[in-house]
């Protein structure tokens, strides 16, 4: 299972977090789209966040949009999981995995 | 963030509350949205400090008080309406501004697709007028005219035809957009089939579905809401200014023809509109002729798609038959 079913949102526009959108795609490709008010400082460092955090989850066909406010390594991670958790919607989450 | 600040979707059938957000826009120079399904409101204690709507894909009516600029509450508006929004299932999102608001708007995610005159803007959170272009670039066609029609056709009559035959006549090709938008008596569907039908016998004209992009609820709101007797100009504006800069240089469309209106005060200014914005020398993008074919008329009047839907309304086919193509009277009268 390396696509997501749909598409699928977490997280807020404030200060501190980061808003996620993500799409399936047809390409085999972890497309990301990064806004971030860090961006100088800490862009590539997100993009490799989001990159092996999607990795670990078994997903390679997705476009991930990402506004973020300066929002700290595990809250990004746990916003681009639970989007991906939601557009599975499996019945059982594996914890172990996260 | 203050903890006292609490956030709520607005019941704006109470009509006591939609004065208060009435005066509370007013106050900083907005109207209350004419028409608008969902909104959100931001109370410290007691007092109304910010407030947003959503009406289908657009939203409107965003504005934080002065006295609580700059803390952050346009993000959390922002979040809640993309939260409805998304509950819906309405992910591709439009924002009618103003150009100082563009950063502002940037951050929560959206594009700028235009800024009309330093005076009106739209924005969108998805990159969709990229793929519409993509689309349109594929059936782009060469010759020195290239015209173009944009036509509601609600329902398709003769003096549509005789349009779209004299255009034809005048251009190498000719590309019809179809108004998209499901807001006319005669569905998208039904028009488009009617259009088709009526024009089959011409040969050189692409036609096209039309967008959020050409005279739509995003583009141009107060299209639709004719009654109102006026339009809004500058909606009129940046739904030109997106057509000369955006579609016409991806299909190289040199002219625009439209049939003059004696009728409809809205359609005629929307017309005069349309000779300055596409025709006036800019940097942006090369001028579009715009060319005004003089309607057809039978027993002294012009045809025009209102009288159909008003003789349609009486169930008088005796006198449809006169200004409709047979395709659109056998469609009238299976209905």
């Amino acid at each position: 299972m390396n696509k997501i079913d749909k598409s699928a949102y977490a997280g807020t526009l404030e200060s501190s977090d980061a808003f996620i959108e993500i799409k399936p795609i047809d390409q085999d490709e972890i497309r990301i789209e990064l806004h971030s008010s860090v961006e100088e400082m800490y862009g590539d460092d997100i993009r490799d966040l989001i990159t092996k955090c999607v990795q670990e989850l078994g997903i390679s066909y997705i476009s991930i949009k990402v506004q973020d406010k300066g929002a700290l390594d595990y809250v990004i991670k746990a916003r681009l999981q639970a989007a991906i958790l939601r557009a599975n919607q499996k019945d059982k989450i594996e914890w172990e995995k996260l | 963030m203050d903890s006292s600040i609490n956030f709520s979707e607005f019941d704006f059938t109470n009509a006591r509350r939609v004065k208060r957000v009435g005066s509370f826009l007013n106050s900083i120079g907005l109207d209350f949205p004419s028409s608008i399904e969902h909104f959100v409101i931001a109370k410290d204690n007691n007092e109304l400090i910010a407030c947003g709507g959503l009406d289908g894909k657009v939203l409107k009516g965003i504005a934080v008080a002065p006295s609580h600029r700059g803390e952050g509450l346009i993000l959390s508006i922002m979040t809640n309406l993309i939260n409805i929004a998304y509950s819906k299932g309405i992910k591709d999102l439009f924002i009618f501004s103003t150009p100082n608001n563009i950063e502002l708007f940037e951050g929560c995610g959206f594009n700028l697709i235009e800024n009309c005159d330093n005076e009106i803007i739209l924005m969108e959170n998805s990159n969709n007028l990229q793929i519409y272009k993509e689309k349109l670039f594929k059936q782009r066609k060469e010759g020195d005219v290239i015209g173009s029609i944009v036509m509601n056709a609600n329902p398709f009559t003769l003096g549509h035809q005789y349009l779209v035959e004299q255009a034809a006549k005048k251009s190498d090709w000719l590309h019809l957009f179809v108004v998209k938008e499901d807001l006319s008596e005669f569905k998208f569907k039904d028009r488009f089939e009617l259009i088709k039908k009526g024009i089959s016998h011409i040969p050189n004209v692409t036609i096209h579905e039309g967008s959020d992009y050409i005279i739509s609820n995003a583009t141009f709101p107060t299209y639709f809401i004719k009654d109102k007797g006026r339009i809004n100009e500058l909606h009129a504006k940046l739904d030109l200014s997106i057509y000369r800069n955006h579609l016409a240089p991806v299909l190289g469309i040199t002219h625009r023809f439209v049939g003059t209106e004696p009728y409809c005060v809205v359609t005629n200014n929307y017309n005069k509109n349309m000779k300055t914005m596409l025709e006036e020398p800019s940097g942006k993008s090369n001028p579009i002729e715009v060319v005004e074919i003089k309607r057809v008329e039978k027993d002294g009047q012009a045809i025009s798609a209102s009288r159909v839907r008003e003789l349609f309304k009486n169930q008088d086919f005796d006198n449809l038959k006169k200004i409709v193509p047979l395709s659109t009277l056998e469609f009238l009268q299976g209905m």
